[in-house]
């Protein structure tokens, strides 16, 4: 009876997110069929491509590490009820910072790797802490100060990287740093394969802040924050404290995502190496797939990008274009909202039954 | 070279338009209470439309039309997302961004079988128009004239805009839906008609915005050529606080800054800064605006407040 009661309890939340991939594949069959292709024999191909040897399995894997670690930031956020769009500039700050941190930080190569590290945590989480201060202190709405600090740091991170550290080894001028020194560089897990350290410490990070988030009193906080305002103030919760806390962590991992991208893959920055694949955006999609629970933000990053590679697979074998990816992941995202809305409205009537209206 | 010149004016004007077109559109969907986020995925559905109108039918107007009426069919899913399954506008606009970038590449492949981007010599672009008087007015005549018609439709979409809102009942039920929609629903206006209605309007206005984009000045389509106009357009909304002056004003703003940071390309200083400075702009900007009205509530955000 106890069992049935968990097992169900661990499915429910799994039943929509599995309802809206169901449609999403539907949707992208739709559009195989209407360009003339064989559905199953394209889905074959996609699967393939994303997990048919163990070459294309760890591709997936490395495409997913930043992936996971900027639904993981996000997912911080999301716990505390702030919609904090600004993962992009988060992440490609970090990875800026990290890339000159082990350029120009004189030590052995284990002291280069841990102020890379620091770099770019920092600047990642102090750039997203800045949106936070805007919204506690001037209440400047932080889903739009996030949105438009993404351009401010993507250009700015362009401007270091064009003009002053610029790499000028090569002929051709590239907009990109020098590359870093191999010791500081993230081991790969397997040689020869795409896949190194950060996809660890990605998985790592996701059951740490599991914990964290479920068993820790700051985790408390702010899910509590996130699940109702006005109980977590009634209950003694300094909601500033708390939003700023989660900003500041929420943009120091999305900081880190850049950096093991840097350290682990790029060795360099290179710009648009980060914002071209759209690493944020689906790091987003992951964070609301998954409910912002970090266990299952790491899971829906690792199908996103495999439903990724899996495309590029497919482009590379038939007709079908690369894009049926973004199809079926819009469609996704736009099924998945259904539910996240309905545990809002939820969540906005009990408020409302405390406070009487809203 | 000049900083400012004619053809400085003249091409920020140009810029101006579809990000005023979308502007608009936004602001509608924020003056009911919904946040647009999708307005990116909007213009690049009618941008894209519109190509494909003007491929097949060789018609100018046939071409806009079907630009308008891509942008109308995205903005109704968009539609049956937020206001019937009650999905949350920020997310569902994120998806159709998503989606519309996708669908326009795909079909891009399904229809004209070219990869990146679609050009036909034999299609034919929005006219110029030279404003009859208006060209004669010593110096700024020559920048304020021949422009493409649907730069001026959305000047003057924005004047009507101001009358239709501040000026007309209808436009009074708009505004009471987004000040409180329980109690514009208590007052018996039909809520879930008027919000329809202003998010198909806006789909007209940003499938108005793409096909300026992708017959205006070259007639051609690129993959993902708005290049986050719609989330500028969206900016301009909040910096106009959806205000159709505001809006025009803070439009001319991004467009002179659009302008600006090309031309700087030519006096050798680091365009990222002067790319940067809209946005820069906008932020200090929020500092005084803060909330007034409709964005506060609209955007559905659980925030600290």
């Amino acid at each position: 009876m106890n069992l049935q009661r968990k097992i169900q309890q661990l499915l429910k939340p799994l039943s929509q997110p599995l309802l809206a991939v169901l449609i999403g594949l539907f949707t992208g069959a739709l559009a195989i069929a209407l360009i003339g292709e064989s559905v199953i024999d394209t889905y074959k191909v996609m699967w393939d491509g994303a997990f048919g040897n163990f070459y294309f399995l760890t591709a997936t894997l490395a495409r997913a590490t930043p992936i996971i670690l900027v639904g993981l930031g996000l997912a911080i956020a999301f716990r505390a009820g702030v919609f904090n769009m600004g993962a992009e500039g988060q992440m490609v700050l970090g990875a800026v910072c990290a890339a000159l941190a082990s350029l120009y930080v004189p030590g052995s190569g284990f002291v280069k790797l841990l102020s890379a590290f620091l770099a770019g945590f920092l600047a990642g989480g102090l750039w997203s802490l800045l949106a936070g201060w805007m919204e506690v202190k001037y209440k400047v709405q932080l889903l739009i100060s996030t949105l438009l600090l993404n351009y401010v740091a993507v250009l700015f991170a362009g401007y270091l990287v064009a003009e002053p550290f610029q790499d000028k080894s090569g002929s051709a001028a590239l907009a990109q740093t020098p590359m870093i020194d191999q010791a500081v560089w993230l081991p790969k897990l397997f040689t020869g394969m795409s896949v190194h350290m950060g996809f660890v410490i990605a998985v790592i990070g996701a059951v740490v802040l599991y914990v964290a988030l479920q068993f820790t009193s700051s985790g408390y906080e702010v899910r509590m924050l996130g699940k109702n305002p006005f109980f977590a103030e009634y209950g003694g919760i300094n909601k500033s404290k708390v939003l700023l806390f989660s900003m500041f962590f929420s943009g120091g991992i999305s900081g880190l995502a850049g950096t093991v991208e840097v350290l682990g893959s790029q060795y360099r920055y290179v710009e648009g190496a980060l914002t071209v694949p759209g690493y944020a955006w689906t790091g987003l999609m992951a964070a609301l797939l998954a409910n912002s629970n970090p266990l299952g933000t790491a899971a829906a990053a690792i199908l996103l990008a495999a439903l990724q590679t899996g495309a590029m697979g497919m482009e590379r074998n038939t007709e079908v274009p690369l894009e049926i990816a973004s199809v079926i992941q819009g469609v996704l995202i736009l099924f998945v909202t259904a539910k996240f809305t309905l545990n809002w409205w939820k969540v906005k009537k009990k408020a409302s039954d405390i406070n009487g209206a809203v | 070279m000049e900083l400012f010149d004619y053809s400085f004016f003249a091409s920020a004007i140009r810029m101006v338009s579809p990000i005023l077109l979308a502007a608009l559109g936004g602001a509608l969907c924020a003056r009911v209470g919904i946040f647009n986020v999708g307005l990116e995925g909007l213009i690049l559905a009618g941008a894209f439309s519109a190509i494909v109108g003007n491929y097949y039918s060789g018609n100018v107007i046939v071409a806009v039309l079907t630009g308008a009426f891509g942008a109308v069919l995205v903005s109704l899913l968009f539609g049956l997302a937020t206001i019937k399954f009650k999905a949350n506008p920020i997310v569902a606009g994120i998806a159709i961004n998503f989606l519309v970038l996708g669908l326009t590449t795909f079909g891009l492949r399904a229809i004209f079988q070219v990869k990146g981007a679609f050009y036909d010599k034999d299609m034919n672009g929005l006219p110029k128009w030279d404003l009859p008087f208006i060209e004669n007015i010593p110096m700024i005549g020559r920048f304020l004239s021949g422009h493409s018609p649907l730069v001026y439709t959305a000047f003057i979409a924005a004047i009507l805009l101001y009358i239709f809102l501040f000026k007309t009942v209808l436009g009074f039920r708009i505004l009471a839906v987004g000040k409180n929609e329980a109690a514009a629903r208590s007052l018996g206006l039909k809520v879930t008609t008027l919000q329809y209605g202003a998010i198909i309007a806006s789909g007209v206005l940003c499938g108005l915005a793409g096909a300026q984009l992708s017959l205006g000045q070259v007639t051609m389509f690129t993959e993902g050529m708005t290049a986050g106009r719609g989330f500028i357009a969206l900016v301009a909304m909040m910096l106009g606080q959806s205000h159709p002056i505001g809006m025009i004003g803070s439009s001319l703003l991004f467009g002179l800054m659009d302008a600006m940071s090309i031309r700087l390309q030519g006096f050798s200083m680091p365009t990222q800064f002067t790319a940067m400075l809209p946005y820069v702009i906008t932020i200090i900007a929020m500092f005084f605006l803060k909330d007034r009205g409709v964005d506060s509530q609209a955007s559905g955000q659980q925030s600290s407040r």
